[in-house]
């Protein structure tokens, strides 16, 4: 240790002026993000259905199903394919969410955020970015490995069967879904004490979820364009509305209380 | 600045905290003595506006702990048992994060950050992920974390928890070294050496209630003006306890296995000069006299024993904590 004194950064005695709370969210974002994507088990996982699923889906079960339908069925039966290859990755979310809360409060480390200026808004809706955003990137890779192995596999002339606005529908689908499943995942592993009981308890809170979502998924192949479009909405604006009362309810005058 | 009134924290029928008031001025080092769930941490986690009070105030560093948690955490620097760091990251990457989020804009925060890494020594382990760090170096990290913003109030809750012998008393000295005329450092700890050495008063806390606090020169001899007298001799004097036997105010007369005779009295001033007197009349050799008052451990169990009928707070002066 140094005999010398710790130099002084203010002279006025005044703290520095914390920075607002979209500021804050997006720093603690994208420290979560980066934290979650130096995890070698989540890395691992989601690289598996990022990668080796897509392609190995599309090699076993794709490829002989195109040469059984006629070009109608096979448009839309491709395009309900982005969604299931988009959403198995982005499921990561609710295992990086978890940690967040209930397994940083596990380690202690989420002490020092908590005793920091940054307001519970900004704090919870970075936990629930910081979650999402590296699910997301995951999806992307995923989709994209689906769209390149479809390519190759069955030919692009078939690729090109498929109904672009139910395309776009289904891959818009993926993030607002996994931003719900961040969001529910969030709101539980911030209201209990460890990481197994917060990722338990999202698992089986977001069951009908994602029994919902196939069901929607199937639904828009008949519905058309303008129905896709209302449920990308209405999810978006469902998961917005939740991560607010997820935030505003959030005690965090309480979350070191528990005992 | 501190100062607490009435703090109650309870948990269910549990009151951890009950009915505290306390005065920490500015550049005063308070320490929290007491046994496991005494109440110390909670106190601290109120202190700190991490946890709301179920009843009474608290202003810390000018604000309420209750009406603007915010602006006391904005304020404050809290440093636990366990130094709670992103392990995966870097030093410097850790302190910019938390710097920012204290406010800190990008010039002065890589400043300070200089200035913190050197003040600790941890200058040459920059490009290193926290997660190979000793214990010590981490709760190093820790502290720099919690001084990045000057905290006007620093709370220490077991800061050298299982620390080898080495880092915590290096870690006693930064704390030392930190004691700032404007900063107030609340340390809570279960070394009563430690606080001893490092605070200007001590609290010592039980069952959540404040049972006595003082300066610690002044707990060591508060209700007891007993001193500990040893006498060694050059050569063995066997009948040496016969010779000062009939002294007044002499008091658990003994001669331990070396023939060092000791023995307890409260008028110092008088018997030690007889009881010198008779040995030397009877020709003993005398090497060394020695003086000893009660030690903190003596007082802090008197103070816990003394709490069984507690519900005031032990005490020799008014204006500090109550």
């Amino acid at each position: 240790m140094t005999d010398r004194d710790l130099p002084r950064l203010m002279g006025s005695g005044q703290p520095p002026r914390a920075p607002g709370d979209l500021q804050s969210m997006l720093l603690i974002a994208r420290r979560g993000a980066v934290e979650a994507l130096r995890d070698r088990m989540t890395l691992f996982v989601s690289l598996f259905f990022a990668l080796v699923f897509p392609v190995g889906l599309v090699l076993t079960t794709v490829r002989p199903l195109a040469d059984a339908n006629g070009p109608s069925a096979l448009g839309s039966l491709l395009a309900m394919y982005l969604l299931i290859i988009g959403l198995l990755p982005s499921s990561a979310a609710i295992g990086i969410a978890s940690g967040q809360f209930a397994g940083e409060k596990e380690q202690g480390n989420l002490t020092p955020l908590l005793a920091s200026p940054a307001s519970n808004l900004a704090i919870f809706g970075g936990k629930v970015l910081g979650s999402v955003a590296p699910a997301i990137v995951f999806s992307v890779v995923a989709e994209a490995a689906y769209l390149g192995s479809l390519a190759v596999a069955v030919g692009t002339d078939r690729l090109r069967l498929l109904p672009v606005g139910l395309a776009v529908g289904m891959v818009a689908l993926v993030p607002a879904a996994a931003l719900f499943e961040t969001a529910v995942a969030s709101l539980i592993s911030s209201r209990v004490r460890t990481f197994n009981t917060a990722q338990q308890i999202s698992g089986l809170a977001l069951v009908p979820f994602w029994g919902a979502i196939a069901a929607l998924g199937f639904g828009l192949r008949s519905l058309g364009g303008l129905a896709v479009v209302v449920a990308v909405v209405a999810l978006f604006a469902a998961d917005i509305a939740l991560t607010m009362i997820a935030a505003a309810t959030w005690r965090r005058e309480e979350v070191l209380a528990q005992r | 600045m501190i100062e607490a009134v009435g703090l109650t924290r309870r948990f269910g029928d549990l009151v951890a905290v009950d009915d505290l008031s306390l005065r920490v001025p500015d550049g005063a080092i308070l320490a929290f003595l007491g046994p496991n769930g005494a109440g110390k941490t909670t106190t601290v986690r109120m202190l700190a506006g991490l946890l709301a009070p179920s009843a009474g105030s608290a202003v810390v560093a000018g604000h309420d702990v209750r009406l603007d948690p915010a602006a006391v955490r904005a304020r404050i620097g809290l440093v636990t048992d366990v130094p709670g760091l992103y392990e995966q990251m870097t030093t410097p990457d850790y302190l910019s994060f938390f710097g920012r989020i204290y406010g800190l804009d990008g010039a002065s925060c890589r400043r300070r950050i200089d200035d913190l890494l050197a003040f600790f020594e941890l200058d040459g382990h920059r490009k290193s992920r926290m997660a190979g760090f000793s214990r010590g170096m981490k709760q190093k990290v820790a502290l720099a974390r919690a001084l990045l913003h000057e905290p006007e109030v620093l709370f220490l809750d077991e800061p050298t928890s299982g620390l080898d012998p080495l880092a915590a008393r290096a870690l006693r000295d930064v704390i030392l070294e930190l004691k700032h005329d404007s900063r107030s450092i609340v340390l809570c700890t279960h070394d009563l050496a430690e606080a001893e050495r490092l605070a200007d008063e001590i609290a010592i806390i039980r069952h959540g209630r404040l049972i006595a606090r003082d300066a610690p020169e002044a707990l060591r001899t508060a209700g007891s003006t007993d001193m500990l007298v040893r006498v060694t001799f050059a050569a063995p004097l066997p009948h040496a306890p016969g010779l000062v036997a009939g002294l007044d105010d002499l008091e658990d007369l003994a001669q331990g296995p070396t023939g060092a005779l000791t023995y307890r009295t409260r008028q110092p001033n008088t018997v030690n000069p007889a009881a010198i007197a008779r040995l030397v009349a009877a020709g003993a050799s005398i090497v060394s006299v020695s003086c000893e008052v009660r030690s903190l451990e003596d007082a802090y169990a008197a103070a816990m024993a003394g709490a069984e009928d507690a519900g005031t707070v032990a005490t020799s002066a008014e204006g500090g904590a109550r």
